[in-house]
């Protein structure tokens, strides 16, 4: 396990908001809706609206640091 | 030809067909397991592969240490309840453990012990070092496998043993005893913690003085959901930092998915199957309206 765990600690944090969002868009969608075809398409949409809101979060935050 | 689906209410509900307290358990114990055995392969895939992928990734990035249940010290009322371990517990079997290791650990026999009662035999990782002169040549890492049997000193009980493996990548053998050091059976790492003496050659300077430090590999059971100690929490939240953290936050997330997973399973999904259109009535309303008219029916036919 801790070969698995150095690997792990070696990707920049950043990256693990992908599949976290992935995983909870997918999980809170499916339980929502029983169709398949809507559980993807409400979940792709979900996906999208909060990375666009975690990077409209980091433009602001970045933009209000720049210079201190 | 399309296919036509068919309306709402006249779907078959395949939670409320299968038995609601195995099914519950089952999406408890096992995420995606009672979608599975209801027959709801898609949704019990995702929820299977979803919250145990964040459940994992959370145990491996916190090197096993991230699921745990621990109360503090002089702890009274709602303070007992670990908040932590509270949102974990919801990934069911695979964080129930972190209950029955808390007692473990705190048994009277998981102690660090300076004898042995049995022999011992493991691999082990670790290094040869020491001071006095003529050390230099002696040192280094060493990977292998150690055995210590316990011995009748003249005063009191001693160790004994051997190490057999590679030193530095070349082949050794060292003779070992006394001053054995070896940590608790029962811990939150993997690696159990031993240190002993290498046995004095007598050919060698007598203030040489060179011991072999390591691990030797605790037994799942005897490490998984273990509630570390504080100096090792320090050490792990110092050395890993923010990585620590996300461990947590993904544990978390995976046992309250889990909760949302085990309500679809019991209950249904919350908004319903996903195609019904905008101010038709739910399905449960819809099979109600649908029954009115029948029932009228009936009570005219019976009172004729």
């Amino acid at each position: 396990m801790l070969a698995i765990s150095h690997v792990l600690q070696s990707i920049n944090v950043n990256w693990y908001l992908v599949p976290m969002v992935a995983v909870i868009s997918l999980c809170y969608s499916a339980s929502q809706y029983e169709l398949t075809d809507k559980i993807l398409r409400v979940a792709t949409k979900r996906f999208l609206y909060i990375l666009a809101f975690m990077a409209t979060a980091f433009a602001v935050l970045w933009f209000l640091s720049d210079g201190l | 030809m399309s296919s036509v689906p068919a309306p709402p209410q006249a779907r078959h509900k395949p939670w409320e067909e299968a038995n609601p307290i195995v099914s519950g358990l089952l999406a408890f114990l096992i995420p995606g397991a009672g979608h599975l055995y209801q027959g709801r392969v898609f949704k019990g895939l995702v929820y299977l592969i979803c919250i145990h992928g964040a459940f994992f990734t959370g145990m491996c990035l916190g090197e096993g240490m991230a699921v745990h249940y621990k109360v503090p010290p002089n702890a009274q009322g709602f303070q007992k309840i670990s908040l932590s371990y509270v949102a974990q517990v919801g990934a069911g079997a695979w964080a129930l453990p972190a209950i029955w290791q808390a007692r473990r650990v705190e048994a009277k026999e998981n102690q660090r012990t300076y004898s042995l009662t049995a022999p011992l035999t493991s691999s082990f990782t670790g290094i040869v070092d020491g001071d006095g002169p003529g050390s230099d040549g002696l040192t280094g890492e060493l990977v292998g496998t150690i055995s210590l049997q316990p011995t009748e000193g003249p005063a009191s009980r001693d160790v004994e043993g051997t190490f057999t493996g590679t030193r530095n990548g070349k082949p050794v053998e060292l003779a070992l005893a006394g001053g054995l050091d070896l940590d608790k059976p029962i811990g939150a790492s993997p690696g159990r913690f031993l240190r002993i003496r290498v046995a004095h050659e007598p050919d060698a300077h007598p203030n040489l003085d060179l011991a072999v430090t390591g691990v030797i590999p605790r037994p799942v059971w005897n490490w998984y959901e273990v509630p570390p100690d504080t100096p090792q929490l320090q050490e792990i939240t110092g050395r890993l930092g923010k990585y620590f953290e996300l461990a947590l936050v993904f544990t978390w997330i995976a046992g309250l998915l889990n909760i949302l997973a085990v309500w679809d399973c019991v209950k249904g999904p919350s908004l319903g199957f996903g195609d019904e259109t905008p101010g038709e009535p739910v399905p449960d309303e819809a099979a109600k309206v649908a029954v009115k008219p029948v029932a009228a029916v009936m009570a005219i036919e019976k009172g004729k």
